[in-house]
C-alpha cells in the first residue's frame, strides 16, 4: 500500500522532483497549482486567529492536529497515548472557496490519522487514510471537530471539553479532555521558524489538558487519567533542502512548568528552537543559542535518551524513553514515545524523532 | 497415294534432351493400303511410339504431312491444322483402333463395359460386344474387372474393344510386350486373324523380328539413313 | 547412408510432399495453438477478474436507490470498512474501474493477493476514483461499495443490506458459453487437420511401399522399419510443431488486441495481455495428434481384433452413428456430450466415403450409357481414394455451417436483446430531483407523438418475492413501465396469457424474466406475491420474457400499480419522437423540469457501436473456420492432383478413343463437381446436427439456458456454390495434366492408379 500511495499522491499532485518525495510532513516546494492559486507560506509577522485556526487551512500544503498524553492507569502504571490527524494538500484552495462537489470524488487533499498507545513496554499503532472534501475525513473550527472514519475529536460542551474516540484493530480509546489555559503561540506570535533562512510554520499548543477515560487493549479495559498536550501546526514547507529530520520534545515538569523544544538536523549542525512556559507565566520563545539538545546515546537508530538544557532557566534535563520499541510503523515511520524527565527537574513528556534512516 | 489407307510424307520430329535436340524422325515417309500390315522396328527411342502417335493425331510432327482415310494433315497448312484435333478425334473415335502394351482398359469398368464403351464411342452396336469377347475366348470373363484377369486376357479384351469399333486402321504399340511368349503368340494370332478377316490396315510396332516378319511390310526406324 | 536416411530419401525425391506434410502440421499447430491460447487467456482473465472480487460482498441500499458518495461516507464514519468501486464503461476507453486507494487501507490484509486492486484490470492499472468520476461525466458509471471480509459478517446500519459483488455481472455466462463453443471448434479443427496430415502421410507411405519391400528383401525386419517410421515422423513432428506453436502464439497476440476489446465490449470480459500460456500442453497434444494420425495403421491390427474388420461394410458405422446421435440427445453431462460429438464425427467420416462410393456404384449399375457408367464408377474410386481429404472437407464444411448458424444466432439474439433495450430512438434520464409528472402529461398531449412516435417511462426499483410459505424470497429488480405501447409489445415472449400487454396496460398482472421463471419455477397464470414499497401485492404472471442470460430476477409492471411508498431508483424516458423533433422534446423537458442539462442517449448510435463490436468478436471465429475450410480444400486439391497424376493415363485413354481434350475435361469437371457437391450435401446434416448440439445441448448443459436455434438455408446455398468452386478448381487443375502425353502406367496396381 505504502509505495503505491506515495506514487499515486505524487502522480496526482504532479510532483516529480525527487527531493519532494520526502514525505507527508516533509519538504515540499511552494508552488502554484494549475489555476494559479499558490500555496501560502507562513512568515514572520503572520498572526494566529481563534477559533478559525483550530480549523483547516486548505491553502497550506500540510497541517496537523496533534495530541500526546501522559496518563496513568488506576494501578498507577504510566500509559502514553497519541492521536494525530494530518492533512496533506495536493491542490491549494483559498480558505473561503467552495469545496469541490463530493460526487466527483475530488482528490485535492489526503488525510491521515495516527493513533498509538504505549503501555507496559508495548506500542500499539493504527493508521487511517482518506481523501478530503467528500466528508470521509475533515476538520472544523467551531465547534471543534476533527474526524476520519469513526475516529473523531469533537468539542463536547462549549470548547472547554472535548471527546476523543479511536477504534483501531483490536484496541481503542475513548477520552474526555478538559482544556485549561489559553493557546500558547510558539516562536514569533505563532510563527515558528524552522531554519535560519526563515522557513517555518504557524504553531500553537494547548499545553494543559486534563484527561480521563478508558483505553481498551484487547479484552483489557483500563481507566486512565493524566495530562495531555495538543499541537496545531500548519505550513507549506517545513524542512528546507539539507535538513534530515527533527527531534521534538514536549515536557510537563513536576514544577508545573512546560517546555517545548525541537531541533532540525542539518548536514552541518542543527536548527534549534523552543518555548519555555512557566507555570502561570508568559511563554518565552527560546532561540538556538538558549537551547542545548543532544542525544546521550551513540550509534545508529533512534536515540532513546537525550540531554536538554536551557541555562537561562536553570534547566538541565535528561530525557529518556522507557524500554520498548515506539516506532509508528505507518506509511512514514517515525518514533513517538512517552518520556520521563530527570536531572534538574523531574517530569513526563513526549518525544518525536524523525528522519533516522527508515 | 490417293486411295491409300494411310500415307506420310517428310515427317520430322525432334525432342530436346537436356539442351541437346534429339531427332527421332528424319524426313520419314510411308504408305499403307487397306488390308496391309506394316511392322515398325528399331531400338528403344528410335521413334516407334512417336510415329504411331503422329499417325493417329495424338502428337504433331514438326514438319511433313499425313493422310488418313482421305483426311489430310499438313504442317504447311496452319489453317487446316486448326480443325485438325476434331478431325483426328473423329478418326480415332470411329476408324483408328489403338492398342498399347498395357492399360488399354478402364480399371473401374468390367471387360464387357470397356468394350461397350469403346463400341459406343465409335457409334457401333453394343449388342455385338459380348460376341467379341467370346470370339477372343474370354466371354466367360465379361463381367470381371481388369485387375481380376491375367495380362493376356486384358490384351485380348483390348483387341475385342478395337474390333468392336470396326476400325479401318489398327495401330498397335508392342501389344504383347508384357506377355509371356505363349500368350503373346496366341494374342498375335488372333490379331492377325481378325485383321485379315476384316481387311483393315495394321501398323505394329515391335521389338520382335519374328513378329515383324509376319507383317506384309517392314520399316526399321533404327536403320533409316540419318542425313 | 543410414537406414533412416534411406527411408527419408523418398522425401528428397518428393520434396513437395514433405513440404505439404510439414505445412499441414505447422498450420494445424498454429490454428489450434492460436485458438487454445486465446481461449485459455480469456478464461484466465475471467477467473482473475472474478477472483479480484471473489467472495466479495457489497453494500446496497434497502430502498433500492443507487449508493452514492454520501452512503460511502456515512458507512465509513459509522466504522464500517467499505471501499468505493466506480465502474465506467465507454467505447473509447473500454471499462475503467476507479477505486479509492486511501479508503482501501482498512481492507488491511498483509497478503497482496487479497487486495487485487493493487494489480491491473484489463491490462491497465485501476485508476483513482476521481479520474473515473471525471470519465463518468455524461456516461453510465456505476458505483458499488465493496465491504471488507471482516465487516461482511457484521451488522449493517439500518437502510443497508449486503449483496454479492461480481465484476462481470450480466453477460458473463454468454462469454463463457462463447469460449466453450470456441473450444469445441478448436477440437474440430484439430480433428480435421489430423485427417489432412494423415492423408498426406499415407500417400507418401503408399509410394514408399516398394522401397519397404526392397528393404525387407535386404533383410530389414518390418519391426525395424516401423520403428524407423515412428522415429521419422517424431522428428518431423517436433521440427514442425515448435514453429507452429510460435506462429499460433503470434497469431493469438496479433488477434488478441481486437479479440480482447471485443470480448470485453460484448461480454464484459476483459482479456489480460501478456499471460504466458505453456508450451508443453500444445506440444504434447499436437505430438499425440500427429502420431496417432500418421501411425494409426500400426494400431489397426489391435483395433481389428477388437471390432472385427468392418472397413468395407457400412453396417457397423451406421450403428455407431445412431448410437452417437442418441447419446447426443440423452447425454447427461458435458463430457458425454463431447464423446457423442466425437462418435458422430468418426462414424459420419467413416460412412461418407462408403456412402458416396455405394451411391455411385448403384447409379453405375442403373445407367446403361457406358460413358456415364464409367463416370459413376470413377467417382466411386475417387471417393474411396480421396476419403481422408474428403472427410476433412466435409468436417470443415459442417463446422463452417455450425459456426455460421451459431454466430448468426448469437448475433440475432444479441440484436434482439439490444433491440429490446434500445427500441426507442432516444433515451432520456429523468433527473432525480424533478417530478416527472408534468413532462409525462406534456408527452401524452403531443399529437405528433401519438400519431407517429412512441414513448414510455421506466421506473426502476427493487422488490422482494414472498414465497408461498410466507417466507421472504429473493430480491428482484422492478421495471415499472407506462404507458405500455409498441416499444414493448413487439417483444418476443416465451410464454404468455392471451393479450398479455393489454392486461399489463390495465395493471392486471406482471411479467417475469426467464431467469426468475427458471429459478423460482414460475409459470404463466400463477399468482406471485411481492413486497413492494412496504406493501404486499399479488399479481398474476402474464408472460415470461427472454433475458438472454441476465442472471438477476426481474419483474415488469405497469407504473400505475406502484404503491406510493415505492422508492423509484432510477427513472428514464424512452422516446421515438416520430415527426416531432427531438430538440423540441428535450427543450420542453428542460423547461418543464427547470434543468440546464439532460442526459439524452442516441440509441441508434449505441446499437451501431454494439454491432460493430460484435462483428469484431466473431471475426476470429469466422477467420478460423474459413482458414480450416481453405486448408481442407487445398488438401483435397493436392491429394486430387496426386491421385489424378496416377489416373491421368485413363483420361488420356478417352482422348485416344476419340474424345477431344475439351470433352475429356468436361468429364473431369462433372466428376470433380459431383464429388465436391456430394460432400457438401453430406456436410449439411452433420453441420445442422452440430449446430443443434452447440446451441441446444452444450449451452443448456453448461449454463442452464439456451438460445433459440435457427438454420440459414441462404448460407447453405453459399456453401454449395463454394463446393462447386472447389470442384471446378480441382477439375481445372487436373485437366492441365491432360495436355502432356502420358506413358502408360507400368503395372496396374492400386497406388499406380489402376484401382477399380
Amino acid at each position: 500500500m505504502r509505495r503505491w500511495f506515495l506514487l499515486m499522491l505524487l502522480a496526482l499532485a504532479g510532483c516529480s522532483e525527487p527531493e519532494q518525495q520526502a514525505g507527508f510532513a516533509g519538504l515540499a516546494g511552494v508552488a502554484e497549482n494549475e489555476s494559479g492559486v499558490p500555496f501560502l507560506q507562513p512568515g514572520p509577522g503572520d498572526r494566529l486567529s481563534f477559533p478559525e485556526d483550530f480549523g483547516p487551512h486548505p491553502q497550506h500544503r500540510i497541517e496537523w492536529w496533534y495530541l500526546t498524553a501522559n496518563l496513568q492507569t488506576e494501578g498507577g502504571e504510566p500509559l502514553g497515548l497519541q492521536w494525530t490527524q494530518f492533512r496533506q494538500a495536493i491542490t491549494p484552495r483559498p480558505t473561503n472557496a467552495e469545496p469541490p462537489e463530493a460526487n466527483t470524488w475530488p482528490l485535492e487533499a489526503a488525510w491521515m490519522a495516527h493513533a498509538a498507545v504505549s503501555f507496559d513496554s508495548q506500542h500499539y499503532f493504527g493508521e487511517r487514510l482518506a481523501r478530503g472534501d467528500i466528508g470521509h475525513a475533515g476538520a472544523s473550527a467551531e465547534p471543534l471537530t476533527v474526524w476520519l472514519d469513526d475516529w473523531r475529536l469533537e468539542a463536547a460542551s462549549g470548547n472547554e471539553s472535548w471527546r476523543l474516540q479511536v477504534a483501531a484493530d483490536g484496541w481503542s480509546y475513548d477520552l474526555s479532555l478538559r482544556v485549561k489555559g489559553e493557546p500558547v503561540a510558539h516562536g514569533d506570535n505563532g510563527f515558528s521558524a524552522k531554519s535560519a533562512d526563515g522557513e517555518g510554520s504557524m504553531y500553537f499548543s494547548l499545553v494543559d489538558l486534563q484527561i480521563d477515560g478508558t483505553v481498551t487493549l484487547g479484552d483489557q479495559t483500563l481507566e486512565v487519567t493524566g495530562k495531555g498536550w495538543f499541537d496545531r501546526e500548519w505550513s507549506s514547507q517545513f524542512l528546507k533542502a539539507g535538513q534530515q529530520g527533527w527531534d521534538w520534545f514536549a515536557l510537563h515538569l513536576d514544577s508545573g512548568d512546560k517546555l517545548m523544544a525541537f531541533r532540525l538536523r542539518e548536514s552541518d549542525g542543527a536548527f534549534r528552537a523552543g518555548t519555555w512556559i512557566a507555570d502561570n507565566g508568559k511563554p518565552v520563545a527560546l532561540g538556538a543559542d538558549q537551547l542545548r539538545i543532544a542525544p546521550l546515546t551513540e550509534g545508529d537508530g533512534y536515540p532513546r535518551a537525550w540531554q536538554l538544557a536551557v541555562p537561562d532557566f536553570g534547566l538541565n534535563l535528561e530525557v529518556a524513553a522507557p524500554a520498548g520499541d515506539y516506532r509508528n510503523t505507518g506509511l512514514f515511520p517515525y518514533w513517538e514515545s512517552p518520556v520521563s524527565v530527570s536531572g534538574s527537574h523531574d517530569g513526563v513528556g513526549y518525544m518525536e524523532l524523525t528522519g533516522y534512516g527508515e | 497415294m490417293v486411295g491409300s489407307l494411310l500415307w506420310a510424307r517428310g515427317l520430322k520430329k525432334q525432342f530436346s534432351s537436356g539442351n541437346e535436340p534429339v531427332s527421332v524422325l528424319q524426313d520419314l515417309s510411308l504408305q499403307l493400303e487397306p488390308g496391309q500390315s506394316l511392322a515398325l522396328t528399331g531400338r528403344s527411342g528410335s521413334g516407334k511410339s512417336t510415329l504411331l502417335n503422329i499417325l493417329c493425331g495424338l502428337e504433331r510432327p514438326d514438319a511433313g504431312s499425313v493422310g488418313v482415310l482421305g483426311e489430310t494433315f499438313d504442317t504447311r497448312n496452319p489453317e487446316a491444322l486448326k480443325k485438325a484435333e476434331a478431325r483426328w478425334g473423329n478418326l480415332r473415335r470411329q476408324q483408328i483402333g489403338v492398342v498399347f502394351q498395357e492399360a488399354n482398359l478402364m480399371p473401374a469398368l468390367s471387360l464387357l463395359d470397356n468394350v461397350r464403351l469403346r463400341a459406343r464411342l465409335a457409334g457401333q452396336d453394343e449388342q455385338d460386344c459380348q460376341d467379341w469377347l467370346e470370339r477372343l475366348g474370354i466371354g466367360e470373363l465379361a463381367n470381371r474387372y481388369p485387375d481380376q484377369v491375367s495380362g493376356g486376357q486384358r490384351q485380348r479384351a483390348a483387341l475385342a474393344m478395337v474390333f468392336a469399333m470396326k476400325p479401318a486402321l489398327i495401330l498397335a504399340d508392342e501389344p504383347t510386350g508384357s506377355l509371356d511368349r505363349q500368350t503373346a503368340e496366341s494374342v498375335i494370332e488372333q490379331l492377325f486373324e481378325l485383321q485379315a478377316r476384316h481387311g483393315c490396315g495394321l501398323i505394329l510396332a515391335t521389338h520382335d523380328p519374328d513378329l515383324a516378319s509376319r507383317c506384309n511390310r517392314h520399316l526399321d526406324l533404327g536403320h533409316l539413313p540419318v542425313p | 547412408m543410414t537406414l533412416l536416411a534411406a527411408l527419408f530419401s523418398h522425401y528428397r525425391r518428393h520434396p513437395l510432399q514433405l513440404l505439404a506434410l510439414a505445412a499441414m502440421i505447422v498450420l494445424a499447430t498454429m490454428l489450434w495453438t492460436g485458438v487454445h491460447h486465446l481461449t485459455s487467456q480469456a478464461r484466465a482473465s475471467l477467473e482473475q477478474s472474478e477472483s479480484a472480487v471473489a467472495e466479495r460482498q457489497q453494500v446496497r441500499r434497502t430502498d433500492g436507490k443507487q449508493v452514492t458518495v454520501e452512503d460511502f461516507v456515512e458507512l465509513r464514519r459509522g466504522g464500517l470498512c467499505v471501499m468505493p468501486w466506480l465502474e465506467v464503461a465507454s467505447p473509447e476507453t473500454g471499462r475503467v474501474v476507479g477505486v479509492d486507494p486511501l479508503a482501501a487501507g482498512c481492507f488491511g490484509s498483509t497478503d497482496q493477493d487479497d487486495e487485487p486492486w493493487r494489480g491491473e484490470l484489463d491490462g491497465r492499472p485501476f485508476v483513482d476514483i476521481s479520474e473515473a468520476a471525471e470519465l463518468a461525466r455524461g456516461k453510465t458509471g456505476e458505483l458499488s461499495l465493496l465491504v471488507s471480509d471482516s465487516d461482511s459478517a457484521g451488522v449493517l446500519p439500518a437502510g443497508y443490506r449486503l449483496a454479492p459483488f461480481r465484476v462481470g455481472p450480466d453477460t458473463g455466462e454468454l462469454g463463457d458459453s462463447f469460449l466453450l463453443n470456441l473450444d469445441a471448434l478448436g477440437v474440430l479443427v484439430l480433428l480435421i487437420t489430423a485427417l489432412l496430415v494423415r492423408s498426406v502421410y499415407l500417400l507418401g507411405l503408399a509410394q514408399r511401399r516398394d522401397s519397404f519391400a526392397l528393404l525387407h528383401r535386404f533383410g530389414v525386419g518390418p519391426g525395424r522399419i516401423n520403428r524407423l517410421l515412428v522415429a521419422e515422423i517424431l522428428l518431423l513432428a517436433l521440427v514442425c510443431i515448435v514453429p507452429g506453436i510460435w506462429f499460433g502464439r503470434w497469431l493469438a497476440t496479433g488477434l488478441g488486441g481486437g479479440f480482447g476489446r471485443a470480448l470485453e465490449g460484448l461480454f464484459d470480459q476483459p482479456l489480460y495481455a501478456g499471460q504466458d500460456g505453456g508450451w508443453l500442453v500444445p506440444l504434447a497434444i499436437m505430438l499425440a495428434v500427429v502420431l496417432v494420425a500418421c501411425l494409426a495403421d500400426l494400431l489397426r491390427p489391435m483395433a481389428r481384433r477388437l471390432f472385427g474388420n468392418g472397413r468395407r461394410y457400412g453396417g457397423f458405422p451406421v450403428l455407431v452413428l445412431v448410437f452417437g446421435v442418441a447419446l447426443s440427445i440423452w447425454a447427461p453431462g458435458l463430457a458425454w456430450l463431447f464423446v457423442a460429438v466425437a462418435i458422430v464425427f468418426v462414424a459420419a467420416g467413416t460412412l461418407a466415403p462408403i456412402l458416396i462410393s455405394r451411391l455411385a456404384d448403384g447409379r453405375a449399375r442403373a445407367d446403361s450409357n457406358p460413358l456415364a457408367r464409367w463416370r459413376h464408377r470413377e467417382l466411386s474410386v475417387l471417393a474411396r481414394r480421396l476419403a481422408l481429404p474428403l472427410v476433412a472437407l466435409q468436417f470443415a464444411m459442417a463446422m463452417v455451417l455450425a459456426v455460421q448458424a451459431l454466430v448468426t444466432t448469437f448475433e440475432s439474439t444479441f440484436d434482439r436483446w439490444l433491440g429490446q433495450r434500445l427500441e426507442a430512438d432516444f433515451y432520456i434520464e429523468i433527473p432525480e430531483t424533478v417530478d416527472p409528472g408534468p413532462a409525462l402529461e406534456w408527452l401524452s398531449e403531443q399529437p405528433e407523438l401519438a400519431a407517429s412516435g412512441m414513448w414510455h417511462r421506466v421506473a426502476r426499483g427493487e422488490a422482494t418475492l414472498v414465497k408461498t410459505s410466507g417466507e421472504t424470497g429473493p430480491a428482484v429488480d422492478v421495471f415499472a413501465l407506462g404507458p405500455v405501447g409498441p416499444l414493448v409489445t413487439g417483444w418476443q415472449l416465451f410464454e404468455s396469457t392471451d393479450e398479455p400487454w393489454r392486461a399489463l396496460q390495465q395493471g392486471k398482472g406482471m411479467m417475469v424474466n426467464e431467469q426468475l421463471a427458471r429459478r423460482q419455477d414460475v409459470t404463466v397464470g400463477q399468482t406471485l406475491t411481492v413486497t413492494l414499497g412496504g406493501e404486499e401485492l399479488n399479481f398474476p404472471v402474464l408472460a415470461i420474457y427472454p433475458d438472454y442470460g441476465r442472471p438477476a430476477g426481474e419483474i415488469l409492471l405497469n407504473v400505475s400499480v406502484l404503491p406510493p411508498e415505492f422508492v423509484r431508483g432510477f427513472q428514464s424516458l424512452s422516446v421515438s419522437p416520430g415527426d416531432l423533433s427531438m430538440e423540441a422534446v428535450t427543450h420542453q423537458l428542460k423547461a418543464l423540469w427547470q434543468v440546464e442539462e439532460l442526459t439524452v442517449r442516441d440509441n441508434r448510435a449505441i446499437e451501431d457501436l454494439a454491432s460493430a463490436i460484435f462483428d469484431q468478436t466473431f471475426l476470429l471465429t469466422r477467420a478460423m473456420t474459413a482458414l480450416t475450410l481453405i486448408l481442407a480444400a487445398v488438401a483435397l486439391l493436392m491429394m486430387g492432383w496426386v491421385f489424378f497424376s496416377t489416373r491421368a493415363w485413363y483420361f488420356r485413354l478417352l482422348m485416344v478413343w476419340g474424345l477431344s481434350r475439351r470433352q475429356a475435361s468436361a468429364q473431369l469437371i462433372r466428376l470433380a463437381v459431383s464429388l465436391s457437391s456430394i460432400i457438401a450435401l453430406l456436410a449439411l446434416p452433420l453441420g445442422v446436427w452440430l449446430t443443434w448440439v452447440l446451441v441446444h445441448r452444450i449451452n443448456p448443459l453448461a449454463f442452464g439456458w439456451s438460445l433459440p436455434m435457427a438454420v440459414y438455408p441462404g448460407f447453405w446455398l453459399e456453401l454449395g456454390v463454394l463446393s462447386l468452386l472447389i470442384g471446378l478448381s480441382i477439375a481445372l487443375l487436373m485437366s492441365r495434366q491432360l495436355k502432356s502425353p502420358k506413358s502408360a502406367p507400368v503395372n496396374a496396381n492400386a497406388p499406380a492408379g489402376g484401382e477399380r
